[in-house]
């Protein structure tokens, strides 16, 4: 964490990796902070010199605390002008901010991830240090939603997690082409898939996506037997400050950059009603 | 395969596991199971729906074909589900295609069959239908989520 939270600290492209056709994976690492300690689910502030400054999720491995990862998709202005860095070039970093995942609240009891999109960024620190830490965890399960077979985030690594003997990774997309031998659907009906694999009372749930993915997700889960206090939910607003002081990310009572962005859906409960929000 | 393991495969099957032992038997008489290599179709648009099926083992592909025969796969059907409710509906002939993506076995009920059960059997016949508008439903609701787009990237998760 730098001494001022307004000042960022420069930061060095030293690898680019393309994702999808609009996202990418920069690796940064800076010559006056050698190690960034960050829990899953935390975000910095990004800084596109002369541009703009975005909150963007931490997609890196706390195991690895010299280089920053952040998984960016071109959606705007600032973010296509990250999308567009090279190695060499430089951003400003703030961070990090916020609550992350609850890593050791999770502990000895089965845990299950749920990825929608670019939800997959965020979550990729929480199956990172749940891998690193295997031990301390007990079933472990992902299910990640895509857009498309060519909307898959960080294709590798999953091919990977599903070869282990000690994960469950279950992916399904909303549409794909004759050429895919894999799920099609949506996200929840790989619930039915992994019963049995994991004790839904007896489990945490980690959920990022789209809002209204998140919601049936919960649905979901609390008709499985999953209680409210151990489903988390990230949410997703107009971070600036990104310290609890300019009110743009405002959600209900709580400032998202400050008292989230995870939450417990027990908290969110009395919002969730509520069509404004 | 023989009665016996028609029945306990009915028993376990999420479908028909709340029904009672005299109505499994029932059910059990209109059944047999079969088993379907990568590629093979259980159902095909246009033809006869003369079948129901509940999928024990493998993944299933709901289909569609489009111009020049190419297909788009809609959705994956996996074990504990069921595939086609044309065979309740006049007049009973399948709407998509059905499509094993990988070895899978199914309980295949005779479906004029179990229509006639029906007419004398309510109790079993409520029972099937009721979890066949749950299969619907839970399709439907599928449907209307992927019809969304939620990981376009205007409106898609965390960055």
């Amino acid at each position: 964490m730098m001494d001022d939270p307004y000042v960022p600290t420069a930061y060095r492209v030293v690898q680019r990796r393309r994702e999808t056709a609009d996202t990418v994976t920069l690796q940064l690492i800076s010559p006056d902070c050698p190690t960034f300690a960050f829990e899953p689910g935390q975000f910095n502030m990004i800084s596109a010199f002369g541009v703009a400054e975005v909150p963007i999720s931490i997609s890196g491995s706390t195991g690895r605390p010299e280089i920053l990862e952040h998984t960016i998709r071109e959606v705007g202005v600032a973010t296509s002008c990250l999308v567009g860095l090279r190695v060499g070039d430089w951003v400003g970093v703030r961070g990090p901010f916020g609550c992350g995942w609850p890593m050791t609240q999770a502990e000895r009891r089965d845990l299950l991830v749920i990825a929608g999109g670019l939800g997959l960024a965020p979550l990729r620190s929480t199956i990172l240090h749940t891998l690193g830490h295997r031990e301390r965890y007990r079933r472990f399960v992902v299910l990640y939603g895509a857009r498309t077979p060519q909307d898959v985030l960080f294709r590798h690594e999953l091919e990977e997690w599903r070869g282990r003997f000690d994960a469950e990774v279950r992916l399904i997309v909303d549409r794909a082409d004759a050429t895919w031998r894999g799920n099609v659907g949506v996200v929840t009906t790989l619930f039915d898939e992994v019963q049995g694999m994991i004790d839904p009372a007896n489990s945490v749930a980690m959920i990022c996506g789209p809002d209204v993915m998140m919601r049936f997700c919960v649905r979901e889960l609390q008709k499985r037997g999953t209680p409210d206090e151990r489903i988390y939910l990230s949410l997703e607003r107009n971070m600036k400050c990104a310290i609890g002081f300019c009110g743009h990310c405002q959600y209900g009572p709580f400032f998202l950059c400050k008292d989230g962005p995870v939450f417990a859906y027990s908290r969110l409960r009395f919002l969730s009603d509520v069509r404004e929000f | 395969m023989n009665d016996r393991s028609i029945l306990d495969l009915l028993a376990e099957h999420a479908f028909t596991s709340g029904l009672g032992i005299e109505d499994r038997r029932l059910l059990a008489d209109l059944t047999t199971t079969r088993s379907y290599q990568p590629g093979e179709l259980l159902i095909q648009e246009g033809q006869p729906a003369t079948a129901f099926f509940l999928v024990v083992s493998g993944r299933i592909a709901i289909e569609v074909y489009l111009k020049g025969g190419e297909t788009r796969h809609l959705q994956t059907v996996v074990a504990n589900s069921a595939i086609g409710w044309s065979w309740l509906v006049p007049p009973y002939r399948w709407e998509f295609d059905a499509r094993a993506l990988e070895p899978s076995t199914a309980i295949v009920v005779d479906a004029q069959r179990l229509r006639d059960l029906f007419g004398t059997h309510c109790t079993l016949g409520l029972h099937l239908t009721r979890e066949l508008l749950a299969v619907v439903a839970d399709r439907l609701k599928s449907t209307r989520l992927q019809l969304l787009d939620l990981y376009a990237p205007s409106r898609g998760g965390s960055a």
